[in-house]
């Protein structure tokens, strides 16, 4: 029997729970209508349902690993694909989604901004995990949105959390010097994650990449460190710090310019030969 | 209500429904690809394709299938609504496929 989407459903559900990889493909168009809302799911080695061809089912299989990045835990798209089993030849369209367990922001230092960072990773879905080495701050009552609070030694911070190349790390840690012990960490790692951001004003910065350098880091390793984290918002306090981070991991994963959207669309400008309200950049204000 | 909520709901549904998934969409639609719907014989039960932009077009297409009708894609234009004073002004394509989430529970049909 064709399973239906509710029985896919939970079996998503059981897939996350496990912290499993799934993906489920449903024929969404075809020239044959009994193709049409037949289902095939995969996790693991175990698979079930049928596209109503095994050869569609092979295409669609064969093809997982080139349109999901293996960095990415969440993926919805549809494709054509051809399938020819004996006499019977055509091609469907087939939607196809990935499921897994959720992408982690692991905070490490539990400050300020740690608090309001927790909470926008958790309503951006991710999985929220805070470090730091002072009992007092990783207290799980003052992270109500984390899946965990570790208090850790900052000689060895990721110990007990073991890092997926699709997970963030965001150091806001009390003292620089324990944000280059995670960074040295992380850079370390056969595959890091993906998203490493560190806090800091320029100076400090510049500062830590003197050391990585005379630590024999090379630029390009430097360049894979998001520091200072976050996008130009020109915001000061910790809520508002938090929101440029959540706005940069926003962006790292949409694809986005930063730039407000009033300056890239210029929809007076461009229509109406006006320039558009919003803020100028200083370089095109115009006195009067 | 986010996809994990609206997995589990659609999971223990108790009553027929019709599911609405955006599988593709082009321009700018409120909603992207993998946003999900799940209508009833009454209307919306849980999660939304888009609000104003093109999701009565939706709806009226589900509620057909409770009428018998089966699983189908239907593409959703807001492209030509740009001069119309609706709130459907987004100017995007979506295919949104509808099926019934769980035909056991349509009875004879």
């Amino acid at each position: 029997m064709n399973p239906s989407p509710a029985r896919i459903a939970a079996r998503v559900l059981e897939a996350l729970r496990k912290g499993e990889r799934i993906y489920t493909a449903v024929v969404t168009d075809s020239a044959d209508p009994g193709l049409i809302g037949r289902r095939w799911w995969s996790s693991g080695r175990r698979h079930g349902g049928t596209l109503g061809s095994p050869s569609l089912d092979a295409a669609v299989a064969a093809a997982l690993p080139a349109l999901f990045p293996p960095g990415e835990s969440r993926g919805a798209l549809s494709r054509d694909f051809e399938y020819r089993d004996g006499g019977r030849a055509g091609n469907a369209r087939v939607y196809i989604e990935l499921h897994g367990p959720p992408a982690r922001m692991v905070i490490v230092g539990a400050g300020h901004i740690a608090i309001p960072l927790a909470r926008l990773g958790d309503m951006l879905g991710l999985r929220v995990e805070v470090l730091d080495d002072r009992p007092d701050f990783a207290a799980p009552e003052r992270f109500p949105e984390a899946t965990a609070v570790r208090v850790i030694d900052f000689r060895d911070p990721f110990a007990d959390t073991p890092l997926a190349p699709h997970d963030h790390v965001v150091l806001v840690t009390r003292g620089h010097s324990f944000d280059y012990e995670c960074l040295v960490r992380l850079l370390r790692m056969a595959r890091p994650p993906h998203y490493v951001g560190m806090i800091g004003s320029r100076r400090r910065v510049r500062a830590t990449h003197e050391q990585l350098l005379r630590d024999g880091f090379t630029t390009e390793e430097m360049g894979r460190v998001r520091a200072p984290v976050g996008l130009d918002l020109g915001g000061q306090t910790p809520v508002e710090i938090a929101v440029s981070v959540a706005a940069e991991i926003v962006m790292f994963h949409a694809g986005g310019s930063g730039v407000p959207l009033v300056e890239k669309e210029r929809v007076v400008e461009r229509f109406f030969g006006h320039r558009s309200p919003g803020t100028p950049s200083p370089s095109t204000r115009t006195t009067e | 209500m986010d996809e994990k909520e609206l997995m589990a709901r659609l999971a223990a549904l108790e009553e027929p429904a019709v599911l609405a998934t955006i599988v593709a969409a082009k321009g700018s639609t409120p909603r992207k690809t993998g946003a999900r719907m799940l209508v009833g014989t009454g209307g919306v039960i849980a999660g939304t394709v888009g609000g104003g932009c093109g999701e009565g077009e939706v709806i009226e297409a589900a509620l057909e299938l409770f009428r018998g009708g089966g699983p189908r894609t239907v593409r959703v234009d807001l492209t030509d609504e740009l001069t119309s004073w609706s709130p459907a002004v987004c100017g995007g394509i979506m295919d949104v496929f509808i099926e019934r989430a769980n035909p056991d529970h349509f009875g004879g049909s």
